[in-house]
């Protein structure tokens, strides 16, 4: 009898818990290509040809442009939608910041035009409009979602040709980048490690010998922290100086000998750059960030 | 000597970073960050108004009360500052997001006026305006909502343990934040609206 009373609650339990994800915010979709269609409107054909054209935009101007097509935004509006997903996408370069995204909510009838910061004084507010008015939603009243999106495609990709971006630079392919971000939280807990561990080892192999124990050590400390190889290398030669140096330094001085607590450096190993896959079929946003501009129609 | 030092000097730095003496640092920046870029849209909204009031002045004159509350909304937007120092001040936070407020109830006003002039909404300069206007609202909704974020990163930055101890040393105080409850209640539009095209999303 009591069984019956808990599965009972647990059942009850799980309804709410249902009731809760059906009224939770629809999900970023993935961003597997340039055309991201979650409803089947448009032919696999319609979207070879989009994306092409996106292709060739971004390859000729460098700016990133994605057309998205979900049934609802539900409970959200889809300016809330939309600006989740392109801060998820982050279409655009960065810090050019020359992305624009075309959400359309196909149940709610509903579309807008995200345009990232870089855009924002070609592609205006007004501009956005006009494309939704009297480009886009003429064709979707009669039910031409393919043509509608493709002719608003058209004049977005018309508005970004006549906006003056920098060249896009073609994709350095040695190693990774370099993140200054990890960089910067990195090299302090380097530094004095370097001199730390130089004491260490040099008192252990002697000047030299501990200098380059310090450098190959902070190196492949550095690598397995950070994950960049360039990196590594670089702060193990800075280890290897700056142990070097702090060598020369104390050599002039009686050492203490002082006894040493063990401390473990948690250094926060800064943000992994995962190195970019190079491979071409695959689309990923370039790290351009949006701020609400734009423009939302409905039809 | 100077090996002990070197030592207090790296354990130093160390325990600065990890009881997150730099990472109150960065959501301090993101803060004013954060806030700059709210007060930048508000002032775009603001130098919207008196052409969106000019507009509507063309083709309904007979609606002097709402073009006069806005007008009188907007100078005292104008005249509450909005320096980077009212982050760290509730009150004059709250100043600032009443002034703001009353701005946009009085906008919403008068958009629920202009509902009775067709010749005005199929006006083209009109139209071009309203749609700035959506734009910025939208704007500054990401905006605050960015803040809002910001702030909430940050103050939970400098009340948890072990930054707690950081924060109180080197004098870091919560920092204030938008409420939305008065928003709501100062926009409610003067009379009841069947079909107004809302200004913003809501929240």
């Amino acid at each position: 009898m009591r069984a019956l009373s808990v599965v009972k609650a647990l059942l009850a339990t799980l309804f709410v818990c249902l009731a809760a994800i059906a009224l939770a915010d629809v999900a970023v979709p993935q961003l597997t290509g340039r055309v991201v269609d979650q409803t089947g409107t448009l032919s696999s054909s319609d979207i070879a040809g989009l994306s092409q054209k996106l292709k060739d935009l971004e390859t000729r101007k460098g700016s990133q442009v994605a057309v998205l097509i979900v049934p609802t935004t539900q409970p959200e509006t889809i300016e809330q939608f939309s600006i989740r997903v392109a801060e998820a996408w982050k279409i655009g370069r960065k810090k050019v910041d020359d992305g624009a995204l075309l959400v359309v909510a196909k149940n709610d009838r509903k579309l807008r035009i995200e345009v990232g910061y870089g855009l924002e004084g070609s592609l205006t507010d007004v501009t956005a409009r006009r494309i939704i008015d009297e480009v886009i939603t003429p064709k979707f009243r009669s039910g031409d979602f393919a043509g509608g999106i493709d002719a608003g495609v058209d004049r977005i990709i018309g508005v970004i040709n006549g906006e003056a971006l920098p060249v896009p630079q073609p994709q350095a392919s040695h190693g990774v980048d370099l993140d200054i971000d990890s960089i910067s939280s990195f090299a302090p807990v380097a530094f004095f490690g370097a001199i730390f561990l130089g004491g260490v080892l040099r008192t252990l192999f002697g000047r030299l010998l501990g200098s380059l124990a310090t450098g190959g050590a902070i190196g492949i400390l550095t690598w397995v922290l950070v994950g960049s190889i360039s990196l590594a290398l670089l702060s193990s030669v800075a280890g290897l100086v700056i142990a070097f140096i702090a060598g020369g330094l104390s050599s002039t001085m009686p050492s203490s000998g002082g006894r040493r607590g063990g401390w473990s450096s948690g250094s926060s190993s800064g943000g992994w750059s995962s190195g970019s896959s190079s491979d071409s079929g695959s689309f990923s946003g370039g790290g351009g960030s949006f701020g609400g501009g734009g423009a939302s129609g409905s039809w | 000597m100077r090996r002990l030092l070197t030592v207090l000097a790296a354990l130093m730095t160390l325990s600065l970073t990890n009881c997150g003496y730099n990472a109150i640092q960065t959501n301090d920046e993101q803060v004013k960050a954060a806030w700059s870029e709210v007060v930048n849209q508000y002032q775009r909204r603001a130098d919207l108004v008196p052409n969106l009031v000019n507009s509507v002045k063309g083709f309904a004159q007979q609606e002097k009360d709402v073009l006069l509350g806005v007008t009188n909304a907007r100078a005292k937007v104008g005249s509450v500052q909005a320096t980077p120092d009212v982050v760290n001040d509730p009150a004059a936070l709250q100043k600032f997001q009443a002034a703001q407020s009353e701005l946009t109830g009085a906008l919403s006003r008068l958009l629920v006026v202009t509902e009775n002039y067709p010749q005005l909404k199929s006006d083209a300069l009109f139209r071009d305006l309203m749609s700035q206007l959506e734009g910025t609202e939208n704007r500054i909704t990401v905006a605050r909502n960015r803040y809002i974020k910001s702030v909430q990163e940050y103050n939970v930055g400098i009340r948890t343990f072990p930054n707690n101890l950081t924060a109180m040393a080197f004098g870091y105080k919560e920092k204030a934040n938008f409420t939305v409850e008065n928003e709501r209640e100062i926009s409610v539009a003067p009379k009841v609206d069947f079909n107004v095209p809302a200004p913003a999303p809501s929240k």
